[in-house]
């Protein structure tokens, strides 16, 4: 797609987990240039290992790629954040990009939870995500998307954001979520994009559970949000497959943040009898 | 050229009249009440739903190499629809067009997505079943897309005439507004990079997401 993709990765991890006894852990492990992982620890006595995905540099620049891969084996869980929010600075030449892949196995579970993303001024950022998993696995993926950031002070200088994630099953493309804020070309703080609200954030859950029942409990939980967060407007539906996905528009990426892990909270509570995450970051 | 006007017209049996595709829950609240408000909505439903989906998988399908680059936009089409009352909406007329189109304009292709309809195999999509009747016929799918594309706001039109209500001739302006964004969204559609698809606005997709839960409701979606 651009010159850059030729060139050798800026960074790349690659993570292959398995269970060993209670434990999830990292079976293989690999990393190059300007990405890495912390050493795994554990939040809760679940067995579950959480991942905290380091960007030495600090920020994606104009022609970066960066690469991250996670295999979940059978059966295996694990948590995968990031150390801290998404810089994207101003990218002249080619838009900074970053491809994860991942893979799950039956019945493995994967939390993937980073950061909020900040692009800068003139900021062009890629990010595509393909998850090929089997039908009993478990995906929970987040993502909270600011307005940016300018030395003035004003909101949405960024040139574009794509996020674009794809869910397999079977070898067949079941969920396709296609997310491009360009305002250079479109109005994105009004009606249909983020309609008056600054930031934006996004769940998707595969899992066989999902059901009717649930998707209504989620409802009602953005719904009581909604009334003690002025400026809140959530949605949530049931996916193509057994799932769903919350969206949110609201005003800061703090607000968003809990809410979708008040959301993964109440799925944990109902399948794990894990407590809420509690990322200890500083 | 007849048979495209036919499966154009808004008396044809699809149910597209049952669906607003948000609009209800933008009228609801307020936000769209007359007719600028229609015509700026309509506009946004266009070029950040209608032509990045659908109006691509009309170029998609009548321009197919073989049978299963069809099945793969009728996949990818219910993939992109995240609120449930779009891919139902789209499964439904998908079935009706499809039937109207294998009775009247039977083609081996269009027979074959019809029998997979009936067999759950493919989830169903107007766009699909259009074009393919379409391209059968040897229509170009600059033609096709267009047309389609027109035939989805009209029907929109005509459902904000009813729900909103705005009058009759105030519908047929925003119709002859939206030529020049049909012929934009054409353009566009064969400019477009693949990973452009199913690109969707967030606001919009929240206002079909929360229709769901509307009270006293006139659309289905």
């Amino acid at each position: 797609m651009t010159v850059a993709a030729a060139a050798a990765p800026t960074g790349r991890l690659a993570l292959t987990l398995a269970p060993r006894g209670r434990r999830t852990v990292a079976v293989r492990q690999f990393h190059e240039g300007a990405l890495r992982v912390l050493r795994p620890h554990h939040l809760d006595g679940s067995g579950q290992p959480c991942f905290v995905v380091v960007n030495p540099g600090g920020g994606y620049l104009g022609g970066d790629r960066y690469e991250l891969d996670v295999v979940v084996e059978a059966a295996g869980t694990a948590l995968v954040t990031t150390q801290s929010a998404t810089k994207v600075y101003r990218t002249p030449a080619a838009p900074a990009r970053q491809d994860v892949r991942f893979a799950l196995g039956p019945g493995a579970v994967l939390e993937y939870l980073p950061d909020q993303l900040i692009a800068y001024q003139d900021a062009d950022y890629v990010q595509s995500t393909t998850v090929s998993m089997d039908p009993s696995a478990r995906l929970v993926a987040g993502e909270v998307v600011t307005p940016g950031w300018a030395p003035d002070g004003t909101v949405f200088r960024y040139r574009s954001v794509v996020l674009r994630t794809e869910v397999v099953m079977d070898g067949r493309t079941v969920v396709l979520d296609n997310l491009r804020l360009r305002p250079g070309e479109d109005a994105v703080a009004e009606l249909g994009f983020l309609e008056g609200r600054t930031h934006l954030g996004s769940l998707l859950v595969v899992d066989p559970r999902v059901d009717r029942a649930l998707v209504e409990q989620v409802h009602e939980l953005l719904a009581a949000a909604e009334q003690r967060l002025p400026g809140l407007r959530c949605g949530v539906s049931e996916l193509p497959v057994p799932g769903l996905v919350v969206r949110v528009l609201g005003p800061g990426s703090e607000e968003l943040t809990e809410l979708l892990l008040d959301v993964s909270a109440l799925l944990r509570a109902q399948w794990t009898g894990q407590g809420r995450v509690a990322l200890r970051k500083y | 050229m007849l048979a495209v006007l036919q499966l154009c017209d808004s008396a044809l049996p699809t149910g597209a009249f049952a669906h607003s595709l948000g609009l209800e829950t933008y009228i609801d609240d307020g936000t769209v009440g007359d007719e600028p408000g229609f015509l700026a909505w309509v506009r946004h439903c266009l070029h950040h739903q209608v032509v990045p989906a659908e109006g691509w998988a009309v170029r998609a399908v009548a321009t197919a190499a073989d049978d299963d680059a069809v099945w793969r936009a009728d996949d990818l089409l219910a993939a992109q629809a995240l609120p449930v009352q779009i891919r139902d909406a789209a499964s439904a007329m998908g079935r009706r067009m499809a039937e109207i189109g294998a009775e009247n304009f039977p083609s081996p292709r269009l027979t074959a997505y019809a029998d997979r309809l009936r067999a759950g195999t493919s989830r169903g999509s107007p766009a699909v079943a259009f074009a393919l009747v379409g391209a059968d016929l040897g229509v170009a799918w600059e033609h096709l897309a267009g047309a389609y594309l027109f035939s989805t706001v009209t029907s929109l039109t005509q459902n904000a005439v009813r729900g909103i209500p705005i009058g009759q001739n105030a519908g047929q302006r925003v119709l002859r507004a939206l030529h020049d964004d049909v012929a934009r969204g054409v353009g566009r559609i064969g400019r477009m990079a693949d990973d452009e698809f199913g690109a969707t606005s967030p606001g919009l997709e929240i206002a079909q997401m929360r229709h769901a839960w509307q009270r006293a409701r006139m659309f289905m979606s």
